[in-house]
């Protein structure tokens, strides 16, 4: 579904050399894959995943989405590929503090064409299972509830993939569990997700692991057997053992 | 994005920061409370000035006021030097004259009947004031010319003098006292409230012109006269007329100040003219300077906004929005902010004038061209204040503005 091939992203301060982010990366995902994108502080995973979600151009380099070449597009078009094909999760969450869970999930449906919204962002937050909790503002959850209506927001327009950069890195280790099941459970349903993180352990959960340093991919391997973040929460009783499973 | 959803959401933006929302509003509500209370009050004014104006100035009348002063500021009488004569020799020297009337009067007068006192505004005048003031009495009768021509001591009372001095009690017939002397009240005047220079008219007690003169103040001088023409086109000639035999009786010489003023209903004319561009220009133009101001305001506060909000622009930009849907949200919610603020000022500034006019007892009146403007500013305002910052806004590239 989603092809890098060579791509480079260049930076040039107004002072100093021309820093290279991304150099000749080429990444393949499948569509239904769990893929971690795991690296270090500065190794270019934040740019990688920017390229990936179209919010950011490749200096050099092709992008295919299903076959069609889409760094290319216009930023208009651009947008509407982010809003119909992308659902993104952020560290910071990135909710707006003064709104409601249910206002926050809806965001991405300002900017659709789609006739019926009706009914869809209730719909996302039970997936989350925070429907509930629907009037609540960003300020009266948890760093978990948070996260949790961050992925409601982003699975809200149905997007093909969704790109989530370091989302259990505010969290604590039972949160960044329950965040982490949340995710595999989406994947088991068939959505294709991409996590980037400098956390090894949580990308043990991933079917593939693409390790990136100094902007170039170093290692790429498939986890024969990913660990089950339900299962390590449901058999963790004390903080001691959450801290060894995460 | 659907516009349904995009006002919505603006609407909802406003909500969130009511603090910033608030002070955006402030000018375009005190720049529209202005404008409409000003325009309405205004408009007030120039209704009773003009039915005034059309009281005393029919198109067929000329005015001769004693004293150089302006007219506008009301005769003083200082050192006036007009008399009945003056009169008497222009109207017989001009053709054309149907009727006319002078004028004295005392502001302040003591009236008493018993032990009850008013302060009137006492005024004489002829048996022909009638016709020439367009001013009727509603019981009794007007008093006739051999009450003039003998001083009578009869006099008319105004409703609001009638209600002081007589309560209850019929005024028709009864008796009053002027400077100690007994006068009989053969006339109720119609009431006519206050006038476009304050003087409630109400509150007047008429006298025939002679007995004011040498009975109440004991001056051969009148204060003013009201001359009608048969044909209004023969007006700019007995003002000329009026002013050439004038300055030959006082002995004014070419160059000289008059001691007396002509006025015709053009100069009044002239003189609405004037006090409407002071009202229907100058005072709006303070209210778009405080629009003007409160557009400053709204604009740093939505730059600001901008920068406080770049997370925002940022996740806005990733789940879907185009720069132009961010750069329309937030022209919009500047421009929904000021029409808010505006419709608040509509909403003071009516209350306002509708105040204002009760106290100065004017008719209430609300001006909805000045409404509509006062709207169309606010727009204008928020349109003005919102391009900027929905430029800058627009011009954010997502990666950075997620950083």
């Amino acid at each position: 579904m989603i092809e890098l091939q060579e791509i480079t992203r260049t930076y040039t301060p107004k002072d100093g050399p021309p820093v290279h982010a991304l150099s000749q990366v080429s990444l393949a995902i499948a569509r239904g894959e769990l893929v971690a994108i795991v690296g270090s502080s500065g190794s270019g995973k934040s740019t990688l995943m920017n390229v990936l979600g179209l919010l950011d151009r490749p200096s050099q380099g092709s992008y295919r989405f299903d076959g069609e070449d889409v760094a290319g597009l216009s930023a208009d078009q651009q947008a509407g590929w982010r809003n119909r094909r992308f659902g993104f999760v952020f560290q910071a969450f990135r909710l707006l503090p003064r709104a409601t869970a249910i206002e926050n999930v809806a965001l991405p449906l300002l900017y659709s064409d789609r006739e019926q919204i009706d009914g869809l962002a209730v719909a996302a937050l039970a997936s989350v299972g925070l429907e509930e909790r629907r009037n609540h503002r960003a300020t009266e959850m948890s760093g978990g509830q948070q996260q949790r209506v961050a992925i409601a927001r982003a699975l809200v327009t149905s997007p093909d993939v969704i790109l989530a950069d370091e989302p259990t890195g505010n969290l604590d280790a039972k949160s960044a569990l329950e965040i982490m099941a949340l995710l595999q459970r989406l994947h088991r349903t068939g959505r294709t997700i991409v996590i980037v993180t400098h956390d090894a352990a949580m990308a043990e959960h991933c079917q593939r692991v693409a390790r990136i340093e100094r902007g170039r991919i170093v290692a790429d391997e498939r986890i024969a057997k990913p660990r089950d973040a339900a299962l390590a929460l449901a058999s963790s009783s004390t903080p001691a053992a959450l801290e060894e499973t995460a | 994005m659907r516009t349904s959803r995009f006002i919505g959401q603006s609407l909802r933006a406003m909500a969130r920061y009511k603090m910033r929302s608030g002070f955006m509003m402030l000018g375009s509500f005190v720049g529209v409370a202005a404008l409409v209370a000003v325009v309405s009050v205004g408009k007030g004014v120039e209704r009773k000035v003009l039915k005034t104006v059309d009281q005393l100035f029919s198109a067929s009348s000329v005015f001769v006021v004693s004293g150089g002063n302006m007219f506008a500021s009301g005769s003083r009488g200082d050192g006036g030097r007009l008399t009945l004569d003056d009169i008497e020799a222009i109207t017989a020297e001009v053709p054309g004259v149907e009727v006319w009337d002078p004028m004295q009067f005392q502001n302040d007068a003591q009236v008493h009947r018993g032990d009850a006192n008013a302060t009137v505004r006492l005024v004489g005048q002829s048996e022909r004031a009638e016709r020439v003031w367009v001013r009727q009495v509603v019981r009794g009768e007007f008093f006739d010319a051999s009450e003039v021509a003998h001083s009578g001591r009869v006099a008319l009372v105004g409703p609001a003098a009638a209600r002081t001095l007589f309560g209850d009690d019929d005024p028709l017939g009864g008796e009053i006292s002027i400077g100690g002397s007994p006068f009989r009240v053969v006339g109720i005047l119609e009431a006519m409230g206050t006038d476009a220079h304050g003087i409630d008219r109400d509150n007047e007690v008429v006298v025939p012109i002679s007995t004011m003169m040498r009975r109440v103040l004991n001056v051969d001088t009148i204060r003013a006269a009201k001359i009608l023409v048969r044909d209004p086109s023969q007006v700019p000639v007995l003002a000329r007329e009026a002013t050439r035999i004038l300055q030959e009786r006082h002995a004014i010489a070419a160059g000289q100040p008059a001691d007396f003023n002509i006025i015709t209903p053009l100069d009044v004319q002239r003189l609405v003219a004037k006090s409407q561009r002071i009202i229907f220009v100058f005072l709006p133009l303070v209210a778009a300077v405080a629009m003007l101001a409160g557009a400053v305001v709204a604009a740093s506060l939505m730059l600001l906004s901008v920068s406080e909000r770049t997370a925002e622009i940022g996740l806005r930009r990733a789940v879907g929005a185009r720069p132009r849907d961010i750069s329309l949200q937030f022209l919009a919610e500047a421009t929904l902010t000021t029409l808010c603020g505006g419709t608040a000022g509509i909403l003071l500034g009516g209350m306002a004038a509708w105040v204002l006019g009760h106290r100065i007892g004017l008719e209430s009146f609300f001006s909805w061209r000045a409404a509509l403007l006062g709207m169309a500013l606010a727009a204008l305002t928020g349109l003005l204040a919102g391009v900027l910052p929905a430029r800058r806004a627009a011009a954010l590239a997502p990666a950075e503005a997620l950083r």
